[in-house]
């Protein structure tokens, strides 16, 4: 019931960053580049409730915005659950305790993401490689998606605790008997 | 975990200010620029001012002492001058007329009214940095199909790729994977052009002809070939003209006629090409 109730809670947060980044980062935006708050949330899904539902949900919200506003329907979807898995292995490797080293999660996090779509979309759409003006809004992005996680930080703490106490804790049992 | 309130609260505060600078300052330099200018100039002008008042006195001087005939024939001959200018203006009048009432012949303001079409407002644009799609708000309940054309009331603004019942999604040309071939309206040159990453209001136009004349300030229009948008709808202007070592690698910018970024209404061509 509880995995449920979270999983709810999920779906509704990403709603509201869907409109928030359609409505509101629209013309908020740092020399004319808008940040990827969806990154955010599937690589904090990914770390602190685990690989399977970052998988799933990265892959079912990369759909939704894929068939939504995309060009190509599957682009976004794989990249998003990739973030979801890279979220599992990071939780392993790394603290979750600290502002740094999540910001630099999420600034590496980022910087796969978009190359990777870039990627998948000159070898689909044959577009033409421009990867000065490419890695000049990346830059941006990053530097966006990180201050954003500054002022986010202490929030990814409180929920991602929650999270992990509700999806973890069967894991941490099995493990100890 | 260690955690300090004020100082978290503190660095909050600090980045949410950062970021608001960095917003501000990044999309309105020009305006800031000038506001900062003004400022200067209020102190910088009064000094100039007198320097030149000075300097005009000091030059004045000297050509006060010319001879009053120079001065004479000179009035004389503007005058003349003057009158050929008057009887030239008047011809180009009578020419101008004349071009307006043959432009009313060709039909050439009624070009738009030929074709069938529906309005529609953009409801979504795209989250993604590296592509522009939007989506407006009719679908196959009001007739639409892929591939129909979609223009604002300054210009084109691109094809649909997609409907749904009551959406459809909207490729426009800016978008670096759209290539619309167009031609330059004065010489019927044809080129190609596509969106770049580099800004959301310049497109690159490509494959120019090697023997083509292009000038800043020539219009761009599509040119009908390949299927997906009518001939004669206004693109943009031709910016700035890029040669490179190798003419066959030349390419100008073009400056959309369309604001991608404050579009709102638009219009959706309801007969294509082929029928």
């Amino acid at each position: 019931m509880k995995k449920f109730l979270s999983i709810i809670f999920i779906i509704v947060s990403f709603l509201i960053i869907f409109l928030l980044q359609s409505n509101f980062f629209n013309w908020f935006t740092i020399a004319g580049v808008q940040p990827n708050l969806f990154i955010i949330l599937i690589l904090c899904i990914g770390l602190f409730a685990g690989k399977k539902l970052g998988l799933i949900l990265g892959f079912i919200f990369g759909f939704f915005l894929d068939i939504v506003l995309g060009r190509q329907i599957g682009i976004s979807g794989i990249m998003l659950g990739l973030v979801g898995l890279i979220g599992e292995y990071l939780d392993k490797n790394f603290s979750k305790e600290n502002r740094i080293t999540i910001m630099l999660m999420i600034a590496g996090v980022t910087a796969i993401y978009e190359s990777g779509c870039y990627i998948f979309n000159i070898i689909i759409l044959n577009l033409n490689i421009e990867i000065i003006e490419f890695l000049k809004i990346l830059l941006i992005e990053i530097l966006y998606n990180s201050l954003i996680t500054i002022i986010l930080y202490s929030l990814i703490q409180n929920l991602g605790h929650d999270l992990e106490e509700v999806f973890k804790t069967k894991n941490i049992l099995t493990r100890y008997f | 975990m260690y955690k300090n309130n004020k100082k978290g609260i503190a660095g909050i505060v600090i980045t949410i200010i950062i970021i608001v600078l960095l917003v501000i300052f990044t999309n309105n330099s020009v305006n800031q620029a000038s506001y900062i200018q003004n400022i200067c100039n209020i102190f910088v002008m009064p000094i100039q001012n007198g320097f030149i008042y000075l300097k005009n006195k000091l030059s004045g001087n000297s050509s006060f002492f010319e001879s009053i005939d120079t001065l004479k024939n000179e009035n004389n001959e503007l005058k003349k001058k003057n009158s050929e200018l008057e009887q030239s203006l008047r011809e180009l009048e009578i020419v101008k007329a004349e071009n307006e009432t043959l432009k009313e012949y060709v039909n050439l303001k009624d070009k738009y009214k030929e074709y069938n079409t529906i309005p529609a407002d953009v409801i979504n644009r795209d989250i993604s940095n590296y592509s522009n799609i939007i989506v407006i708000n009719v679908g196959t309940n009001d007739g639409i199909k892929k591939d129909m054309t979609v223009i604002a009331d300054s210009g084109l603004v691109g094809h649909i790729i997609s409907v749904s019942n009551n959406t459809s999604k909207v490729q426009t040309i800016v978008d670096p994977a759209t290539a619309v071939t167009s031609k330059i309206s004065t010489t019927d040159e044809t080129i190609i052009v596509q969106g770049t990453l580099e800004d959301k209001g310049i497109l690159k136009a490509t494959f120019i002809p090697t023997d083509a004349v292009v000038l800043q300030g020539d219009s761009v229009e599509t040119s009908g070939i390949g299927g997906i948008y009518p001939k004669g709808i206004h693109i943009g202007t031709i910016k700035e003209v890029v040669n490179t070592n190798n003419i066959t690698d030349r390419y100008a910018k073009v400056e959309t006629a369309v604001d991608f970024n404050k579009l709102s209404a638009v219009l959706v061509i309801t007969n294509t090409v082929k029928e």
